[in-house]
C-alpha cells in the first residue's frame, strides 16, 4: 500500500502548542510503511495550532488543533482510508474567511515544505529566480527590475529596496558586505522567526540576487540569539546551499561568489537599528552612531554595507521570477506588493497573514481576525510595535499601506498588529509599550535615556492614581523632545504610542488623572471590584478562589468584597457564573 | 579640500570642506554648547545640547559636532526652540545628576560664606588667611561667630555621621586669633578712588557690609547712623553677654579705617532729608532696618510697665538699666524674647516667656533656650496674654491656654485660644518681642515702594527700588531677619550699586547654578559609610552661676588645638569640578532647573579604589568621553559602557573597581569629562583616607 505523506507544522508556535508531541505520537504509533511522516513550520494559523495536514491524492487536507486522540484517528485513516472530517481548518467558512483575502508571496512555502530540506525548496521552483538572475540578466537589470516591481523595505521605514541596492552598486570599494536583519524584537511580531523557520532558502535566494546584483561578497544574517530553530534552520539551509553550489564560489559556474554566516545577536532591541548592527556585528555595543554616512557609504569595517528585513529579501525570488508587473499589481498609493502582519493581542484567530496592499485594517481585523476572541467590540490596534501608535476603531477604514498608516501617527513598522478590545486601558497600553523602549534604550543619547524614563514615570504614576493636571502637557511637551532630538529610530519613535493615545483617547488620560478612574478597569489603584446584590444568588464560587479572602457572606445569600482586603487581580469576576461581579 | 558656502543663523561663511556645524558655528561666533564632544575624540553625539536645526530637513533637530557642512546648507544654531531643547536636554541630565555643586553649608549661608575654604585653611594652621577668605563675602567674621543662627550648621552634612561641624564659632576663633596676632582686622586695598559717592542710611551689618565692599571698588561711602555708636540691631538689639562692645568696634571700627565716613547721631528726614541726600550722591542705599515694635493687639497694650523688647534692649545697650523689677513678663518665642529674658535675668529679675505655641515651633536656637532655661528664666507654652491692666506698681496680665490647630501660611500650627482656660499673672512689667517693623519715615520722601508688609521694596536680585539709583538691604527689605543675611545683602547691594555707578546694566551678583543632592534627610546612605565618628568640639562658657549676674560675655572662645581638630571635621562636600564645569555652566547660561521632573535618581557607590583616579557615577551624564578618550587615545578600553536603558552608565566592565583594571591613572578621560563623573583624587580631601 502506498505511503501516506503526513506533515506536523514544527515552528516555534506550534512546538509550543505541542506539535512536537504529536509529531512523535505519529511517528511512534504508525509502522514506517505507512506513513510518510515530513516536518514542516508555520502555516500561519497559530490560533488551529497543532497543525497536522495529510495528503491524499495530491490533495492536502489540514487539521487543526490537533491531540493526541485525534492523532489517533488520523493515524486509524491511513489504515480505513477515511479521512477524519472534522478538525479540518482550510475548507470550513472560518478558514476560508482566514484565508481567502491572503495573497502569499513570501509565506507561499511556510508551512508546506520541510524547511530542512533543500529538495523539498527546490521542488517548488526553490533557486529558479537565482538561476535566472545570474544566467539572464546584468545586475544593471537586476536592479531596474526591483525599482520596477515597487518593493519597499519591510523592516518599517519603507524605503524603495531597488534604489537602495543601487547604492552599494556605485558605491566604491574592495569589499561590500549584504545583511539580513533578523533581529526581530518588537513585543508581538513574529513574521521573521516564521519565514526563517518556514523557508529559509527563500531568504538566502533573496540575498543571493541582492549580492548578484549589487556585487557584495560576504553575506551576515544577523540573528537573535533567541531563536535558536531559525538559526539552526539557516545554518542547516547554507550548508545545504553549499553543498549543491547556491552559495560560496563560483555559483552555478559562473564568476559569482557569495558567502553568508549567521551572526547570533544577544537581544537586544536596538540591534534591530542598521548602525547599531553593524557595530554589534563588528563586536562592538550595539549603539547607534549619526547618519551619515549611511551604510552604503561605510558600514561594516567601514566597507559599503546594504541592509534589509527578513521579508524584504524573501520577497526577490517571486519579482525576479514572475517579473516586476506580477508583484506590483498588488498596490495601493505608493505601497507595492504584500506585506506580512503578525496578527495578535484579543483577536479571534490571531497569526501570521499576508495581504496585498489597500485593504482596510477593517477588513484585517474583522474578516481575517474575525474580530475579539472575548466577543467585545474592538476599540483599537497597536500598530509597528513600541515605535509604533494605537489606531481607534473609529479609523478601522484606513486601508493599508505606508502613506495612510503614517497619517495616523502609526507606522507600518515591521508588521505587528496588536488588536485591543473595549477592557484594553489606553494609558496602560502606552506605559507598557514606552516601559519596552525606556529598558532597551542604548542609555546614549540624553532624551532618550532620561527623557523616556521620565515619561514612563508620569504614566506610570496616572495609572496608579497619583496623576497631576498639569502631566499631560508635559509628557506632550517631553514627548515632542524625544522626538525632535533622538539620534536614532528608538528614540525619534518612542514617544508614538503615547501621542497617539493622548490623541485619540485622551478622555482616558483625564479620567485617570481628575476623576482617579479606569474607564477600562484595568489600571487597579483606580478601580472597585464589588457584587452586584440582586445578582449574587450566594453560589460561593467567588469566595473560595479569592486568594486574599477578601469575600463573604452565608451560602445562597449575597456575597460582599472587602475593598480594603481586595488585590483587584478579577479571578472572582472569571469566576462567577451569574455576572454578578462589576468593576467600578 | 574645497571651500563650501554655508549660512549660520543667516550668516554667510565659507568654510573648509568636510568640516562641521558646529565648526562652521563657531567660525562666525556662535558659541554652541556641548558636552559629550571634545576635538581629540571621534564625534559621539550623546548629550544633543550642540542639537541645531538644518533648514530644509525634517524638523528635527541634528547634532551639529558630527553633522557635516554641504554647500549651500543653512542652519540656525540659535533660536528659542533650540535654546528650548537645550534647556530640556540640561533640565534632564540634572534630573539624573546626584551631587552638591556647593557644599550645602555654603548653599545655606545667606552670605554664601566658604565655609569649607576656612575651615581647610584653619585645619592647615592658616588662620589669617581663613579670615581674608571670610572677609571676601562677609567684613564681619568675629560678630557673625558669635550670634549668628547658623544655618549651615543645620544643612551640614555631617549632621548625618553624628553632629555638625561647629562653623560659626570658628569664624569666631579666625577673627580672635587675627586680633591676638595682629592686633587688628586685616584689610585689603581699596581700588582707586573712582569719584562716585555713594550715601548709605543705617550702619547696621546690612549697611556696613555695603559700605565695606563699595569702598573696596574705589567709591566714596557716607553712612548716615542715627544713634551714636553703629552696629545696628548687632549692638542695640542683642545683649553684651553674646556680643561685646569690644567686639562690634573691633569690626565696625575697621570699616572706618577702611575710609568709610560714618556721621552718627544723624538722623536721615530729621537732621538730613533723603532729598538732600539724592542730590549730593550718584547712589543711595537705605539700610534703617526694622526698629519697630510690632504691636501684640491685646488691651491694655499702653498701659504703665508695659515696654517693647526692641526698646529695652537697645536702652541696655545705651548703657542704662531701665526699671523693670523683680518680676518680668516676656511675650515672644524669638532670639529677641530669649535675650530681653536672659537680660532681665542679669539685672536680678525673674523672668516668665509667654509663648503662644510649644518649643517645637520657637523660632529662637535652640541652644539659646536651652542657656536661657539654665539660667532660670522660666517659659510657659501654649499661653498668650489677652488683657494687660495697670495693677498697684506691676501689671496684671489676663492669659488664656491655646492648643495647636490647623498649620497656617506659615507651615505652622496655629495656635487656637482654649475656651474657659483663662489666668493670670501679676508683673512687675511686660515686655513684649513679638516681632519688629520698618519705620520709613525717614526715607518715605525718596518716593520709593513700600511692599504689604511695610518693607521696602526692590528687584530681589539688584536690590534696586523703584527709583534708579536708590537701592535697600537689611531688615528694612526683608523684614526682621537675621544678621548673617543682611550682611550678604548688603555686599550684593554693593554689587549691583558698583554695577549702576559704573554706568553698567545692573544685573546684581551673578547665581551660578547649584546641582544638590536633596535635603540631608534625602542624601544616601551611601555616601556617609565608613567615616569615623568624632564628637564635637563644644564652646567652653562661663559657669551658669557667675552668668545671670553679668553683661560679661559668656563664651569663652576655641583653643588652638580644638578649633584645629574641629575644622578637620569637615566633610569638604561640595563638587571638586564646581569652578570647572561645563554641565554647571551651561546649567546657569540656559536657566536649567533641576526639579523640572523629579524622578528616580541613579545612586552608586562612588569608586575611590583606584590610587589616582576617584569614579563618581552619581554625577556621570553618560556622554561616554571617557570611554573614548580611553580607547581611542590611550588604547586601553578600561572603561565601557555598561547596562541599558535608564541605568546605563560608563564603568570598569563586569562591575570591577578601577583598581582591578588596567588603568595606570593617565588622566585621558579626566581631561575629556565635562562635569565630576571621573576626576583625580584630591589629597587633601577625606576621599584620600577612604
Amino acid at each position: 500500500m502506498e505511503k501516506t505523506k503526513v506533515y506536523v507544522g514544527l515552528g516555534s508556535c506550534g512546538i509550543a502548542a505541542g506539535a512536537q508531541d504529536i509529531y512523535d505520537h505519529l511517528r511512534e504509533n504508525t509502522a514506517s510503511d505507512k506513513l510518510d511522516l515530513e516536518v514542516t513550520s508555520c502555516v500561519g494559523m497559530c490560533y488551529a495550532e497543532p497543525i497536522v495536514e495529510v495528503v491524499r491524492g495530491g490533495e492536502r487536507i489540514r487539521y487543526g488543533s490537533v491531540d493526541k486522540k485525534f492523532a489517533d484517528r488520523i493515524i486509524a485513516s491511513l489504515e480505513s482510508g477515511d479521512l477524519p472530517e472534522d478538525h479540518v481548518v482550510t475548507t470550513t467558512p472560518e478558514g476560508k474567511e482566514y484565508l481567502d483575502r491572503q495573497v502569499k508571496i513570501v509565506l507561499k512555502n511556510c508551512g508546506i515544505i520541510n524547511p530542512e530540506s533543500i529538495d523539498d525548496y527546490l521542488s517548488v521552483n526553490g533557486y529558479k529566480a537565482l538561476e535566472k538572475a545570474v544566467n539572464e540578466y546584468e545586475p544593471a537589470k537586476i536592479i531596474e527590475i526591483m525599482k520596477e516591481s515597487g518593493l519597499r523595505g519591510r523592516g518599517g521605514a519603507g524605503f524603495l529596496t531597488g534604489q537602495k541596492w543601487s547604492f552599494l552598486a556605485g558605491a566604491k570599494g574592495e569589499k561590500k558586505f549584504l545583511v539580513c536583519n533578523a533581529d526581530e524584537g518588537d513585543p508581538g511580531a513574529f513574521m521573521d522567526r516564521s519565514v526563517l523557520e518556514g523557508d529559509p532558502h527563500k531568504v538566502l535566494e533573496g540575498m543571493l540576487i541582492a549580492s548578484y546584483a549589487t556585487g557584495a561578497q560576504e553575506g551576515v544574517i544577523y540573528c537573535r540569539a533567541e531563536y535558536p530553530l531559525a538559526i539552526k534552520r539557516l545554518n542547516k539551509a547554507i550548508a545545504e546551499a553549499k553543498e549543491r553550489n547556491f552559495l560560496g564560489d563560483s555559483i552555478l559556474g559562473t564568476d559569482f561568489s557569495f558567502h553568508v554566516h549567521v551572526k547570533e545577536g544577544a537581544g537586544a532591541f536596538v540591534c534591530g537599528e542598521e548602525t547599531a548592527l553593524m557595530a554589534s556585528i563588528e563586536g562592538k555595543r550595539g549603539m547607534p552612531r549619526l547618519r551619515p554616512p549611511f551604510p552604503a557609504e561605510s558600514g561594516i569595517q567601514q566597507s559599503p554595507t546594504n541592509i534589509n528585513n527578513v521579508e524584504t529579501y524573501a520577497n526577490v525570488p517571486f519579482i525576479i521570477l514572475n517579473g516586476p508587473e506580477s508583484y506590483n499589481k498588488y498596490s495601493f498609493k505608493n505601497s507595492y506588493g504584500t506585506k506580512v502582519f503578525a496578527l495578535a493581542g484579543k483577536i479571534k484567530r490571531g497569526g501570521l497573514i499576508e495581504v496585498p496592499m489597500g485593504l482596510s485594517i477593517k477588513e484585517i481585523v474583522e474578516e481575517i481576525g474575525g474580530g475579539t476572541d472575548s466577543g467585545r467590540p474592538v476599540k483599537a490596534v497597536q500598530m509597528g510595535g513600541p515605535a509604533g501608535g494605537c489606531i481607534p476603531a473609529s479609523m478601522f477604514d484606513t486601508p493599508i499601506d505606508y502613506d495612510s498608516i503614517n497619517e495616523t501617527g502609526a507606522i507600518m513598522g515591521s508588521g505587528g498588529l496588536v488588536v485591543m478590545d473595549d477592557k484594553t486601558c489606553m494609558v496602560d497600553v502606552a506605559r507598557y509599550f514606552l516601559a519596552f523602549t525606556q529598558n532597551e534604550s542604548c542609555g546614549k543619547c540624553t532624551f532618550c535615556r532620561v527623557g523616556t524614563k521620565r515619561m514612563l514615570e508620569i504614566l506610570t504614576r496616572i495609572t496608579e492614581g497619583k496623576g497631576v493636571p498639569d502631566d499631560l502637557d508635559k509628557l506632550e511637551e517631553l514627548a515632542h523632545h524625544v522626538q525632535k532630538t533622538s539620534l536614532c529610530g528608538l528614540g525619534q519613535l518612542a514617544p508614538n504610542p503615547v501621542l497617539t493615545t493622548l490623541k485619540y483617547f485622551r478622555e482616558e488620560y483625564e479620567a485617570h488623572i481628575f476623576d482617579k478612574k479606569c474607564p477600562a478597569g484595568v489600571c487597579k489603584p483606580l478601580i472597585t471590584i464589588q457584587i452586584i446584590t440582586e445578582k449574587c444568588t450566594g453560589c460561593t464560587a467567588c469566595a473560595r478562589v479569592c486568594p486574599v479572602s477578601a469575600i463573604s457572606g452565608e451560602v445562597k445569600k449575597p456575597h460582599e468584597i472587602d475593598p480594603e482586603v481586595c488585590t483587584r487581580c478579577g479571578l472572582c469576576i472569571e469566576t462567577c457564573n451569574f455576572d454578578a461581579i462589576e468593576v467600578v | 579640500m574645497g571651500l563650501v558656502n554655508v549660512k549660520i543663523n543667516g550668516i554667510d561663511t565659507k568654510i573648509e570642506e568636510g568640516s562641521t556645524i558646529l565648526q562652521a558655528a563657531t567660525q562666525v561666533g556662535f558659541e554652541v554648547p556641548t558636552l559629550c564632544h571634545s576635538d581629540n575624540l571621534e564625534h559621539f553625539t550623546s548629550c544633543f545640547l550642540c542639537a541645531v536645526k538644518v533648514e530644509g530637513g525634517r524638523g528635527n533637530l541634528v547634532p551639529s559636532c558630527a553633522t557635516k557642512v554641504r554647500e549651500g546648507m543653512s542652519v540656525t544654531v540659535e533660536s528659542e526652540e533650540i535654546n528650548e531643547s537645550r534647556r530640556m536636554a540640561l533640565n534632564l541630565l540634572l534630573s539624573d545628576h546626584c551631587g552638591d555643586c556647593l557644599p550645602p553649608c555654603e548653599d545655606a549661608c545667606p552670605a554664601s560664606i566658604d565655609i569649607r575654604g576656612f575651615l581647610a585653611l584653619v585645619r592647615d594652621e592658616k588662620e589669617l588667611e581663613a579670615a581674608k577668605l571670610i572677609r571676601e563675602k562677609a567684613p564681619f567674621p568675629g560678630a557673625l561667630g558669635r550670634v549668628c543662627p547658623r544655618p549651615c550648621e543645620t544643612a551640614c552634612r555631617r549632621n548625618r555621621v553624628e553632629d555638625s561641624v561647629s562653623i560659626c564659632y570658628m569664624k569666631r576663633y579666625i577673627s580672635d586669633t587675627e586680633l591676638e596676632e595682629l592686633g587688628e582686622a586685616q584689610l585689603p586695598t581699596c581700588a582707586p578712588p573712582t569719584g562716585k559717592k555713594v550715601a548709605i542710611i543705617g550702619a547696621g551689618p546690612a549697611g556696613m557690609s555695603a559700605a565695606y565692599y563699595l569702598k573696596l571698588e574705589g567709591h566714596e561711602v557716607t553712612v548716615f547712623e542715627a544713634h551714636e555708636k553703629s552696629g545696628g540691631m548687632m549692638r542695640y538689639g542683642i545683649p553684651y553677654y553674646r556680643l561685646t562692645d569690644q567686639t562690634l568696634k573691633d569690626e565696625f571700627d575697621a570699616i572706618e579705617r577702611l575710609g568709610v565716613e560714618v556721621r552718627y547721631n544723624t538722623v536721615v528726614g530729621k537732621d538730613i532729608m533723603a532729598k538732600k541726600l539724592e542730590a549730593d550722591y550718584d547712589s543711595i542705599i537705605i539700610a534703617i532696618g526694622a526698629q519697630g515694635a510690632s504691636s501684640m493687639r491685646v488691651e491694655g497694650e499702653d498701659s504703665k510697665g508695659v515696654y517693647s523688647g526692641i526698646d529695652y534692649l537697645g536702652k541696655l545697650a545705651e548703657g542704662q538699666e531701665p526699671d523693670i523689677g523683680d518680676n518680668v513678663v516676656v511675650v515672644g518665642g524669638g532670639n529677641t524674647a530669649i535675650d530681653v529674658a536672659r537680660s532681665a535675668v542679669r539685672t536680678g529679675a525673674k523672668a516668665t516667656i509667654l509663648y503662644r505655641r510649644t518649643r517645637a515651633e520657637m523660632p529662637a536656637s535652640s541652644f539659646e533656650i536651652d542657656e536661657a532655661i539654665e539660667e532660670g528664666v522660666e517659659i510657659r507654652f501654649l499661653a498668650a496674654p489677652v488683657k494687660l491692666e495697670e495693677s498697684g506698681a506691676g501689671v496684671k496680665v489676663s492669659c488664656i491656654r491655646m492648643e495647636l490647630g490647623e498649620p497656617d501660611a506659615s507651615g505652622r500650627r496655629r495656635p487656637v485660644p482654649v475656651k474657659g482656660s483663662e489666668f493670670e499673672i501679676e508683673a512687675s512689667a511686660v515686655i513684649s518681642a513679638i516681632g519688629q517693623k520698618v519705620v520709613p519715615d525717614g526715607i518715605i520722601d525718596t518716593g520709593v515702594g513700600l511692599t504689604r508688609w511695610g518693607t521696602v521694596q526692590t528687584d530681589p536680585k539688584t536690590f534696586m527700588t523703584d527709583r534708579p539709583g536708590i537701592f535697600a538691604c537689611g531688615d528694612c527689605q526683608t523684614g526682621a531677619d537675621i544678621a548673617v543675611r543682611a550682611v550678604g545683602n548688603g555686599r550684593r547691594t554693593a554689587y549691583s550699586v558698583n554695577q549702576y555707578l559704573n554706568g553698567e546694566e545692573v544685573t546684581g551678583e551673578p547665581v551660578l547654578f547649584n546641582s544638590t543632592m536633596g535635603p540631608l534627610d534625602q542624601v544616601s546612605e551611601e555616601l556617609f559609610r565608613g567615616i569615623e565618628k568624632v564628637d564635637k568640639v563644644k564652646m567652653p562658657v562661663i559657669e551658669t552661676a557667675k552668668r545671670v549676674t553679668t553683661f560679661q560675655e559668656i563664651e569663652t572662645g576655641f583653643s588652638k588645638e580644638r578649633a584645629r581638630e574641629e575644622a578637620a571635621r569637615c566633610l569638604e562636600c561640595g563638587c571638586d569640578a564646581a569652578d570647572n564645569c561645563k554641565l554647571r555652566d551651561y546649567s546657569t547660561k540656559y536657566n536649567a532647573d533641576q526639579q523640572y521632573f523629579g524622578g528616580e535618581i541613579r545612586s552608586y557607590q562612588v569608586d575611590y579604589s583606584h590610587e589616582k583616579i576617584k569614579m563618581e557615577i552619581n554625577k556621570c551624564i553618560n556622554c561616554g568621553a571617557c570611554v573614548r578618550a580611553c580607547a581611542e587615545i590611550k588604547g586601553f578600553n578600561v572603561l565601557s559602557y555598561v547596562g541599558r536603558g535608564f541605568t546605563t552608565r560608563m564603568t570598569a566592565p563586569f562591575g570591577r573597581s578601577l583598581v582591578n583594571t588596567s588603568c595606570d591613572g593617565c588622566g585621558e578621560c579626566v581631561n575629556v569629562c565635562p562635569t565630576a563623573g571621573i576626576m583625580f583624587k584630591k589629597e587633601y580631601r577625606n576621599e584620600s583616607k577612604v
